[in-house]
């Protein structure tokens, strides 16, 4: 039960980290501590009913966490290099401005 | 029991900073050393595979991180100066020893159950392993060529 409110402190901070901050390290540092809390708690089952399948599907869980960190962080260099922004703001105001005929489609519908 | 208690403070205390800290580094040496403090936690928890995974792929996380920090982050013109270099340097050799322990202290366990990472994983989740492996390829293949066109679009 202890392990289990600790997963939800650090899956809580990392919920809170993602909404509140703007810049996309810090975002990715608290999708980082979101899936560590998650791991967790394969790791606490599987201890705590002394099977090792636990371990296996934290390993397997921690691979497919280090895959989504190297694309997310590839696509943050990418949006660097070519934006030259860090802030997610930013981004969302680079969003084109509809058009007159989308504006109307909008209307008529 | 003490020892739980002390690793999950220090666990929630570095998560807090990972996120509020406004240097870029501080906060990523706060993360890696959560992660770092996880993998104990999974010592403690009799998970030895589970702890020294962690803490390979926590420090190789830190190290990707701090690079990828280094490179988004405007550069000053002050040099890095010897100190700190060698501080870093110290720094990484100290964050390397827990492996190291962890690595001799997962021969020991194994030799104990006469069970090997390789042979768990091979016998439990033997497709799962063999389907990673093609995610993690293509993930790779991906960000190649993700980093290839920016590169020659730039």
């Amino acid at each position: 039960m202890d392990y289990i409110i600790l997963s939800v402190t650090i899956l809580g901070i990392g919920i809170v980290g993602l909404v509140t901050k703007n810049d996309l390290i810090k975002m990715l540092i608290a999708v980082e501590m979101i899936t560590a809390a998650a791991t967790m708690n394969f790791v606490v089952f599987g201890s705590l009913m002394e099977d090792s399948l636990g371990q296996a599907f934290s390993i397997l869980a921690l691979s497919v966490d280090a895959c989504v960190t190297a694309v997310a962080l590839a696509l943050a260099i990418a949006i660097y290099r070519k934006l030259k922004i860090r802030d997610v703001r930013d981004l969302s105001e680079l969003k084109e401005e509809p058009s007159e005929e989308a504006n109307q489609m909008v209307e008529e519908n | 029991m003490w020892l739980e208690a002390v690793l999950a403070i220090g666990l929630v205390t570095s998560a807090v900073f990972a996120i509020y800290l406004k240097e870029t580094v501080a906060s990523v040496l706060s993360l890696s050393s959560m992660l770092v403090l996880l993998s104990l936690l999974y010592f403690s928890l009799n998970a030895p595979f589970a702890a020294i995974f962690q803490l390979a792929l926590g420090i190789g996380t830190a190290a990707v991180f701090l690079l990828a920090g280094d490179t988004l982050t405007k550069k000053s013109d002050a040099k890095i100066s010897l100190k700190k270099k060698v501080l870093g340097l110290i720094a990484s050799i100290l964050l390397s020893i827990p492996v190291i322990i962890g690595t001799e202290a997962t021969k020991t366990f194994t030799r104990s159950l006469n069970l090997s990472l390789s042979s768990a994983l091979w016998d439990l989740r033997a497709i799962d392993v063999l389907a990673q492996g093609l995610v993690v390829l293509t993930v790779a293949l991906g960000v190649v060529f993700l980093l290839k066109e920016e590169r020659r679009r730039s």
